[in-house]
């Protein structure tokens, strides 16, 4: 930085100033880094934060949530309130769990819940 | 990242490595600010130690509560830093308007080495500058020690003190014009004759 002419003298002062900068005492620092360290937010590693970051980033980023949850809301919707063009080509009643034979809970497991 | 390889780095990349929770940046950043904090802040306060160190200690605090939000390239993190501790120094002085050290309480050189004396006549003239800042108004000493002792420029103190460049000229040439009629006085009494 170049300063103009110092008319006014003071210059001298601010530079006996700037010379004699004040310092910290080591223990002050050594509290400030302490606080710094412990302030820090937390690394984003492990908890429900970062394994949602995980699936989101494995499902494409937020496009890929966003065609998920489009496919999931159609998908319930047709559930809710199938098309009647649909019965035409699959009757409903054929469309019944035990005709398709996907109970989602069957027998079997029942029995391996009861151990 | 290792400690020594971030020398190089930019405050504000420091402090998106803090925001990610990196312990290197959080050590690195705090070498590098605390000091200037603590400077600025002891200037501001009329040398008063611990006023300073609660002052520094609040204003890094911030900073790193501000961290994971900072909006990079909006400013730089010393100018922020410079506000908030400022800000913080000012309130605290209208709470408790303190006056400066004593200048009769300047000890004295007491060997004739010229080394010795030369640096006790250059802490009476920090010390007597310190004495002078601490009878400006708030504003006034901001700026002063913010252009000619931080070494800052006009635009950068602006931003800081939330004003236009012209006024922190106005605010400076007032402050150096309240200096010097305090100063002049005992320009003979702190050697500053030697210099010329």
């Amino acid at each position: 930085m170049t300063e103009r002419k110092d008319e006014t003298g003071l210059e001298a002062f601010f530079a006996a100033a700037r010379e004699t900068d004040p310092q910290p005492s080591g223990d002050f620092m050594a509290r400030l880094e302490a606080e710094a360290l412990a302030e820090r937010p937390r690394p984003a590693t492990g908890g429900p934060l970062a394994l949602w970051r995980q699936l989101r980033a494995a499902i494409g980023g937020w496009p890929g949530v966003a065609g998920l949850a489009t496919a999931c809301a159609a998908g319930i919707w047709l559930g809710v309130s199938p098309p009647e063009g649909l019965s035409t080509v699959w009757p409903l009643q054929e469309a019944a769990i035990d005709t398709l034979g996907v109970d989602p809970l069957s027998g079997f497991d029942l029995a391996m819940m009861e151990g | 990242m290792p400690y020594d390889a971030m020398n190089d780095c930019e405050d504000e990349e420091l402090l998106a490595a803090y925001a990610e929770g990196d312990a290197a940046a959080a050590r690195a950043l705090t070498g590098r600010l605390g000091p200037r904090v603590f400077a600025h802040a002891m200037r501001m306060l009329g040398g008063d130690r611990a006023e300073a160190e609660d002052v520094a200690q609040e204003a890094l605090l911030r900073l790193w509560r501000a961290a994971p939000g900072w909006r990079h390239g909006e400013a730089k993190v010393t100018t922020w830093l410079y506000r908030v501790t400022a800000n913080l120094c000012i309130d605290r002085m209208r709470g408790l308007r303190r006056a400066g050290p004593a200048l009769d309480a300047i000890p004295e050189p007491e060997d004739d080495r010229p080394s010795a004396a030369a640096e006790m006549q250059q802490a009476a003239r920090a010390e007597a500058l310190q004495a002078a800042l601490d009878d400006l108004p708030d504003r006034q000493r901001q700026a002063v020690i913010l252009r000619h002792i931080e070494g800052l420029s006009n635009p950068e103190i602006a931003q800081i003190m939330d004003i236009g460049p012209r006024a922190v000229e106005s605010l400076t040439a007032r402050g150096k014009r309240a200096l010097e009629a305090r100063l002049l006085g005992r320009r003979d009494e702190l050697g500053y004759r030697d210099d010329d």
